[in-house]
């Protein structure tokens, strides 16, 4: 592996990013390690944990905050892990000069969620650093919860054949702050941040759910991309089953960026037997959250660890993770 | 071809409107048309690098019959910037207080020794913009540096240049220059048409530049040298509608210039940006990476604008070293091989360690090759594909 710097976009999710991962996993023992690359880690079968940082620019953004970010990233891993948030700690990594009321604001956007969930905060720290040093506020949080399934969920469950569904339209969070970044405002574009537990929970009594993933970095594109090179089977997508806002898509229009690989924040995919996939899908729609969940592709023997999207013009094309940050075309 | 069956149902909820230039049903009677038209092998070029990704992207690939070939043509600005515009950019970082402000995939090409995004990496001050104006702003609220603007792109970013030139002029901001890498098209596309070992059988041009240049601009393509030219949008239908007018023109022996982007791109183009370029610019020599040098197809600043000339400022000489050796982006850039035929295409030349510029541009023939056939594995990929991996 070449790699003798960090780059930006070692950190924009994609194959850069499972490069770096695989550089910081590679000096520990294998006994020292689980072997689960899930969103969330499952300590004694039993008690699931996670652990995230939260960066974002800027840190108010449409339809949410970093504070609201910073607990809603960590207690959707686990609840696509079938694991009920129900304990925080958190690190607040604030430079020189930040302002004591916009901390608070945040605060009180990450306690509202806290409630929402019924998480407990049960530990912290707070670190301030040089003016220069980190840009305004870092939050990192770790959250702990107990698994509710009667079996784990992964992607090693994925059998082919298998539906693959998606919660809410995809790409709102990444548009969202890529509008902001470059001064575009589309109308109705609001970041996607939520806690998923809510419309996840009734799902996990369906014995067909097989898994479920969190769309952040990389987005659907990424997620689709592991489980298909995870799982070493195919992954078909089809173009006009996925649902993307016409605010997002004329951001990405505007700016040459691709959906499926913008960052969510409140969606998940989900990997279902095909005889339970309409009770996941009318589940979901139960949720004021999840109106937009639709049916995207499925699972197959076939192009065995690729993914391959039918377009709405009836073509076919390979979907591969992405590799470096995604940046504004130039004309 | 149908691949999976997905419940229609799927999409009751989904925010769709209706948009007739993603509309599948026509698609298919275009693509059908277009087979039952062309009766000889083809070859068109898409001139724009937003084309080729739209390309890519939707699949039209996968669809077109086996005799029809498109090739990517030098109309991705990261691609065309010569490796020593982007060293000079480099050298002018390396000195004491200077901001370097560019477009997005500008920093990561590959000079000759290191990338503006390394130098950044390594603390030089490199900003990423997505316009002329903010790189002003960036010199306006840090006086105490020398902000420089790499302007890159073709007739399309050129105007915002002219008119950020302007206004720092007007505002007497001292502290701002730019380094004119613009280019324009026409005079590259003539340099295209005229070599020998081209066999180019129809353009599908530049939708966003020919909303600034309007028709005539590429008249002389279809006039002077019989070849037939569309103007298109970027959405799939745009682009095969654009590929069926040249198959008809084929089929009923015409070489004319057709515009099936009316809606975007009038006859006289966008004289408000002509004249802006017209009032901050002239014409020049500019060196194409690949290409080499090709008269009047640069813009410098006007004299009267010289304060503002990057290059004049700090008394640069542009070099125009060799490219990195194997590196065929040059040929890729001219159409006389497709990405596949590079010797180092897939494997010393990856997105993660790209080589030359066509596979760090996310308009680069080389990256949409890469990624949307995964380095060539695809397996749907037409035969004439299939021959090229072959062939490598």
């Amino acid at each position: 592996m070449s790699l003798e710097k960090v780059t930006l976009g070692h950190g924009s999710g994609g194959r850069l990013t499972q490069d770096l991962i695989q550089v910081i996993l590679s000096v520990f023992p294998k006994k020292n390690l689980t072997s689960d690359l899930e969103d969330c880690a499952l300590i004694w079968e039993k008690i699931g944990v996670t652990i995230d940082s939260f960066t974002v620019s800027p840190r108010d953004f449409p339809g949410g905050d970093i504070g609201e970010l910073a607990i809603c990233g960590s207690a959707n891993d686990l609840a696509v892990r079938g694991v009920k948030p129900q304990f925080i700690t958190m690190s607040v990594v604030a430079e020189e000069g930040f302002h004591i009321d916009e901390l608070t604001r945040y605060m009180k956007s990450a306690s509202s969620i806290c409630q929402k969930l019924g998480i407990q905060l049960v530990a912290g720290d707070t670190k301030v650093v040089p003016k220069g040093h980190v840009e305004g506020l870092f939050i990192t949080t770790c959250a702990v919860g107990e698994r509710v399934t009667p079996a784990p969920l992964g992607m090693n469950l994925l059998q082919p054949s298998d539906t693959i569904i998606v919660s809410t339209s995809i790409g709102r969070h990444g548009a969202a702050i890529g509008a902001s970044r470059f001064d575009l405002n589309p109308e109705d574009l609001k970041s996607d941040c939520a806690p998923l537990w809510p419309a996840l929970e009734p799902l996990l009594k369906i014995d067909g759910l097989r898994c479920m993933r969190d769309c952040t970095r990389g987005g659907l594109g990424t997620v689709m991309c592991e489980w298909a090179e995870g799982r070493q089977l195919g992954v078909t997508l089809s173009e006009e089953g996925i649902p993307i806002r016409s605010s997002v898509q004329s951001v990405c229009d505007i700016l040459g960026f691709d959906p499926l690989y913008l960052a969510c924040e409140g969606c998940a995919a989900i990997g279902v037997d095909p005889k339970d996939a309409d009770k996941v899908l009318n589940i979901l729609r139960e949720n004021p959250l999840c109106q937009e969940a639709s049916i995207i592709g499925s699972v197959t023997e076939e192009h065995k660890g690729m993914v391959a999207l039918q377009t709405k013009i009836g073509g076919m094309r390979v979907v591969d993770m992405p590799v470096g940050e995604m940046l504004p075309r130039i004309c | 071809m149908k691949f999976i069956n997905m419940p229609n149902r799927a999409m009751q909820k989904s925010d769709k409107k209706s948009n007739p230039f993603k509309a599948s049903f026509t698609a298919q009677h275009v693509i059908e048309a277009i087979g039952q038209r062309i009766s000889k092998p083809l070859t068109f070029m898409e001139v724009c690098g937003t084309h080729t990704v739209s390309i890519f992207r939707s699949g039209i690939r996968s669809l077109l019959p086996e005799e029809l070939s498109l090739v990517s043509g030098p109309g991705c600005p990261v691609c065309v910037t010569d490796q020593g515009e982007i060293d000079c950019a480099i050298d002018i970082l390396d000195m004491p207080q200077i901001t370097v402000a560019t477009y997005g995939d500008m920093l990561r090409v590959p000079g000759t020794k290191s990338s503006l995004s390394e130098r950044k990496s390594e603390g030089k001050d490199v900003r990423l913009v997505t316009s002329a104006a903010q790189a002003l702003s960036i010199a306006e609220n840090n006086p105490e540096r020398e902000v420089v603007f790499l302007a890159v792109g073709f007739e399309t970013t050129a105007p915002a240049t002219a008119a950020t030139v302007l206004e720092a002029r007007e505002k007497n901001i001292s502290n701002f220059s730019i380094l004119s890498y613009h280019k324009q098209t026409p005079p590259v596309l003539e340099q295209l048409v005229q070599d020998p070992d081209l066999k180019i059988d129809g353009f599908i041009l530049p939708g966003h530049v020919s909303v600034i240049l309007g028709h005539n601009a590429y008249r002389f393509i279809a006039q002077k040298y019989k070849i037939p030219c569309a103007i298109a949008g970027f959405e799939p239908m745009d682009i095969l509608l654009a590929i069926a007018d040249l198959v008809f023109q084929h089929a009923n022996g015409q070489a004319v210039l057709h515009s099936l982007y009316p809606r975007a791109v009038r006859p006289e183009g966008n004289q408000k940006a002509l004249s802006m370029i017209d009032r901050v610019f002239t014409p020049c020599s500019a060196r194409w990476r690949g290409l080499g040098e090709i008269p009047l197809s640069g813009y410098m600043l006007k004299e009267e604008f010289s304060s503002f000339d990057t290059l004049l400022r700090f008394q640069i000489t542009l070099t125009s070293p060799p490219p990195p050796a194997g590196c065929r982006c040059g040929d890729v850039l001219a159409g006389h091989i497709r990405p596949l035929e590079c010797p180092l295409f897939a494997k010393r030349c990856t997105p993660m360690t790209p080589v030359g510029p066509c596979m760090v541009s996310s308009e680069g023939s080389c990256s949409a090759y890469y990624k949307y056939n995964r380095g060539g594995e695809s397996p749907w990929k037409k035969s004439h594909l299939a021959t090229e991996v072959a062939d490598d």
